[in-house]
């Protein structure tokens, strides 16, 4: 029963202790439970450029500070109008109209976080920027990120250019939107996550058990034990044993047809000294654990052998080469073993017992693990210190989820006849590329014209959508009328709830990208606040 | 409202005049484009903001800049230093004031016109002649209970008769990287009681469990707060607001855990567990808000169909969201009316079916009273009939209601009642 220890004095018991937290982690409290320590270290040492302050770009930058990202530079000429003032929560009515917007919106979004740093540049834009080696450097050298919101097409694609050309540029988050349409698009080269949060769990190794989980289900005396401590057996010894006493009378094989594996649950049942012995109804119901061969996830094997094409990725991928080493040299051929370990009806002892045999066996994989990525760091010349301890132990325990997203150039796709032509014909895309051509169309005609009022027909917005697509390729039509339709009735307008829509699943791609943690959108995000609705091309 | 009017300068809804001077493809033939709409939206529309939290500040901005000038906010709550990474109404000198009151000033010092009247209160406090002054009402809640009572008051306020007593509720809620939103219209569409089983069952761990063989440290914690608490402490409640009670939880979990070899007690989990803290980011509220305004400037101007019905966005892989149309179920007790057929054995006794009633998910009803037409079953109050009652506890139902027989239940909370029919297996 109870293992107290009357003898502890309090300071035995509270060394070791935490103190209250301090305000900064009260503060940041909800959504430390999210990102972690870690998430926020990153956070606070990111430094953001946003190459506007338009409502949706003040939106998105709101759900950064709040949170606390390190800095924003908001790099804008524009000067406060009437109509930026009526759509824009950080700007001050009609007494920030003929201020220069960015100014204006820094002050006010700098009152949300007293611990983020803001600045504006009000004399010059992104093209002259970009028309200068060291506008080319300072941009890419001080910024882990750039958010660019409807940027006019010359200077976004001389951008996207520039930060495209050099692996080793920020990534540039590009989001287009008129009155109810909108799309989000990152171009990145690479990005590897290790801490995806994805639900799988990991395998428990049943079906391959380590020899010290072995032994100790075969020594396991269930005729004899007390009975309270047969209701109290963690369910993973009695499939370990019940499994390998099969395998011993089946020639070496776990049940294969539906007749053996009814069987073997019915063993199973009948161990029961009692009829209500959870742990062994939990048996039973995890008994296909016995019979599914714990193998290298689809998912993580298809990893094996990618291409480093960033250089900030190196140690991901020495990590990656180094699992696929292990994979297929070190039996029994999976994936390290994982020390989480789920809840399970057992006596504390017991539980507390079983979690160390997966934990002690888990570090023996894991130095396993790590002798072969030293080789490896070694043979490829690298210091031994290239990557943390901590960060393998991350890698370790998340091998089963970790996740390696390749990007693309914002703009490949217009360029690519057969993958507009594939997405047209298909009903799982064909949603998606309407709203993107008709965000290009709107784009493209508006570069062409430069005129202070644009109001573009439908049969113009319709034409330049449709020379976007190759010959003969066509949408859907409710699709794409749909899409020109919206495009030509609110072509300039930055509505406030888009924008706030925008501005929160911006910012919360943009903290996928700095934290690493969670995986980021993959493809063009399109989004039509008519239904209320979004999909990905 | 013509002297808010005069506030608006010339080109300041120039965004959203986008929208309203033209009808774009998919806008319903009924839409007015043009003055009409603009005057109803921006002089006469009457909304109502329920929370003033996390979605709250969102909605209320909102719904400011769409060119709502008349908006009212209910909120009971005061302002904690852990709101402050999303509620941006707020600010660090704000801690312990009322967050209706200082979200209202908020919006009303930085969007010109706009008038939010605040009211520190619940929801409870207000009746339906309250309610029936709204063309609208947009809920940012954190409570299921509170949820219900909103839903279920809607749905009694709508008379066939007048149209102006059917008032569309918009219903936003989320927790870390996810969210949804969906609209209600009150005895046409699937209202929130209908959807109840919808909501993830709350863990619970099993009693023994933590008081005889703990495993993990949320059974260490369960074990301060539910066990040691009362021993030590007696009839003095817990207050998981007050740090010094944490601090006490988290040192006696801690002890425990020591003693059971149990690693994990945390500060943070400690909290979490006891406080039963949802994780919330600003960047989940803000596209939750946003939807639900987006529905609210829909449905006030018609220029564009709103949601059918539910919304539903899932962020950690991507951006995943989907939308589908929630049912209305014939037995809801809020907005169906018929009867909800229970089989139960004939030797349940009326507390196992009491309990039955807590725990199905899609009753979720703690604290009922239990009623048939010829006789009160059992009465949770007042203390006398309460006395009354009580002895019907240990009888079997089927002593005391005939095979096919009604059973009218209720509860102080909530303003509905739900019908049983009672059969029996044989």
């Amino acid at each position: 029963m109870a293992a107290t220890n009357d003898s502890q004095t309090i300071e035995e018991a509270t060394t070791g202790m935490e103190s209250a937290p301090d305000q900064k982690t009260r503060r940041y409290d909800r959504q430390l439970r999210l990102w972690a320590k870690s998430g926020q270290a990153a956070l606070e040492s990111t430094h953001i450029l946003v190459l506007s302050s338009s409502s949706t770009s003040t939106s998105v930058l709101k759900n950064l500070v709040l949170p606390g990202i390190g800095q924003f530079t908001i790099l804008d000429r524009t000067i406060t109008s009437p109509s930026d003032a009526g759509n824009n929560f950080f700007l001050e009515g009609q007494d920030s109209v003929g201020k220069p917007r960015a100014e204006e919106a820094v002050r006010l979004l700098l009152e949300l976080n007293d611990g983020v740093k803001g600045h504006s540049i009000v004399n010059k834009d992104v093209k002259e920027v970009l028309g200068t080696e060291d506008g080319v450097e300072w941009l890419k050298g001080t910024f882990s990120l750039v958010i660019a919101h409807n940027l006019e097409k010359g200077a976004l694609d001389q951008l996207s250019d520039v930060l495209w050309k050099d692996a080793k540029s920020p990534p540039l988050v590009v989001i287009r939107s008129a009155g109810f349409l909108a799309e989000v698009f990152i171009q990145f080269h690479e990005h590897a996550v290790i801490d995806s949060h994805l639900d799988t769990t990991p395998s428990l190794r049943i079906d391959k058990p380590f020899p010290a989980l072995l032994k100790h289900s075969l020594e396991i005396d269930f005729e004899n034990m007390d009975v309270t401590d047969h209701g109290h057996v963690p369910y993973v010894y009695i499939l370990v044993r019940v499994l390998e006493e099969w395998k011993q009378a089946h020639g070496g094989n776990p049940p294969k047809t539906s007749d053996e594996k009814k069987e073997f649950k019915a063993i199973i049942s009948k161990m029961r000294k009692k009829a209500d012995e959870e742990n062994f109804e939990e048996a039973e119901a995890q008994a296909f654990k016995c019979w599914s061969s714990t193998v290298v996830p689809y998912d993580i094997k298809s990893l094996f052998g990618a291409e480093n094409v960033a250089p900030h990725t190196k140690p991901f991928h020495l990590l990656l080469k180094a699992l696929e080493v292990y994979t297929t040299t070190v039996e029994p051929y999976t994936l390290p073993l994982s020390a989480t370990l789920p809840d399970m009806k057992a006596s504390t002892g017991q539980y507390v017992e079983i979690q160390r045999l997966y934990k002690d066996r888990a570090v023996e994989e894991r130095d396993t693990f790590k002798a072969i990525l030293d080789k490896i760091i070694a043979e490829q010349g690298e210091d031994a210190s290239l990557i943390d301890d901590e960060v393998i132990d991350d890698f370790v325990k998340n091998s089963h989820i970790l996740r390696l997203l390749k990007g693309k150039k914002w703009g490949a796709l217009d360029q690519d006849k057969e993958k507009l032509a594939e997405a047209a014909a298909s009903e799982e895309s064909s949603k998606q590329l309407g709203i993107h051509l008709a965000l290009s169309a709107l784009s493209s005609l508006q570069a062409k014209r430069q005129e202070a009022e644009f109001a573009p027909t439908l049969e113009e917005l319709t034409a330049e959508a449709k020379a976007i697509l190759p010959e003969g390729v066509e949408l859907p039509d409710e699709h794409f009328d749909n899409a020109i339709g919206e495009a030509a009735r609110s072509p300039t307008a930055d509505l406030p709830n888009t924008a706030a829509f925008l501005g929160g699943v911006v910012a919360q791609e943009t903290i996928k990208m700095i934290t690493k943690q969670y995986v980021p959108i993959d493809g063009y995000c399109t989004i039509d606040l008519v239904e209320t609705w979004s999909g990905v091309l | 409202m013509a002297a808010a009017a005069s506030q608006d300068w010339p080109a300041r809804y120039f965004h959203i005049d986008q929208i309203l001077d033209k009808p774009g493809p998919r806008t319903d033939p009924a839409f007015a484009a043009g003055d009409g709409v603009k005057d109803f939206l921006r002089t006469k529309a009457k909304i109502l903001v329920i929370g003033a939290g996390g979605l709250g500040c969102e909605i209320l901005a909102n719904l400011a800049l769409t060119g709502f000038k008349d908006i009212h906010v209910i909120d009971m709550d005061t302002i904690d230093i852990s709101n402050l990474n999303r509620q941006f109404l707020f600010r660090q000198k704000d801690v312990g004031k009322p967050k209706a009151t200082v979200a209202a000033e908020f919006i009303m010092k930085r969007v010109p016109g706009v008038v939010v009247t605040p009211y520190f209160g619940k929801i409870q406090d207000k009746d339906e002649d309250y309610y029936m002054q709204f063309n609208l009402v947009i809920c940012g809640l954190d409570s299921v209970e509170a949820r219900r009572w909103i839903n279920a008051t809607l749905v009694n306020m709508v008379d066939p008769e007048n149209p102006e007593s059917l008032k569309p509720l918009i219903d936003g809620g989320t927790e870390g990287f996810r969210g949804q939103a969906r609209v209600i219209l009150p005895t046409f569409t699937s209202c929130y009681e209908c959807s109840l089983d919808m909501l993830n069952k709350q863990t619970q761990f099993p009693i023994c469990t933590i008081a005889n063989t703990p495993r993990l440290p949320e059974h260490c914690i369960e074990w301060a707060s539910v066990l040691e608490w009362p021993r030590v402490f007696g009839d003095k409640k817990l207050d998981n607001d007050d740090p010094n009670d944490i601090d006490w939880l988290y040192k006696t979990a801690l002890k425990r855990a020591r003693e059971f070899r149990i690693e994990g007690v945390t500060w943070s989990l400690t909290q979490g567990v006891v406080k039963n803290i949802i994780p919330a980011i600003a960047s989940t509220n803000a596209i939750i808000a946003a939807a639900c305004c987006n529905e609210a400037f829909k449905i006030a101007t018609s220029s564009a169909a709103f949601l059918n019905n539910y919304f539903m966005l899932i962020g950690t892989d991507g951006v995943y969201s989907y939308t589908f149309e929630h049912e209305k179920r014939q037995e809801c007790p809020v907005c169906g009316g018929e009867a909800l057929d229970l089989t139960i054995s004939p030797d349940t006794t009326l507390e196992q079916l009491i309990e039955t009633l807590t725990e199905r998910q899609d009753i979720q009803i703690k604290k009922p009273s239990l009623s048939t037409p010829i006789q009160q079953l059992y009465l949770q109050a007042p203390p006398q009939l309460e006395a009354a009652t009580r002895a019907n506890l240990e009888k079997k139902v089927s002593e005391l209601v005939s095979a096919g027989g009604e059973v009218t239940v209720t509860a102080t909370t909530l303003p509905f009642s739900l019908s049983l029919r009672i059969s029996y297996t044989t």
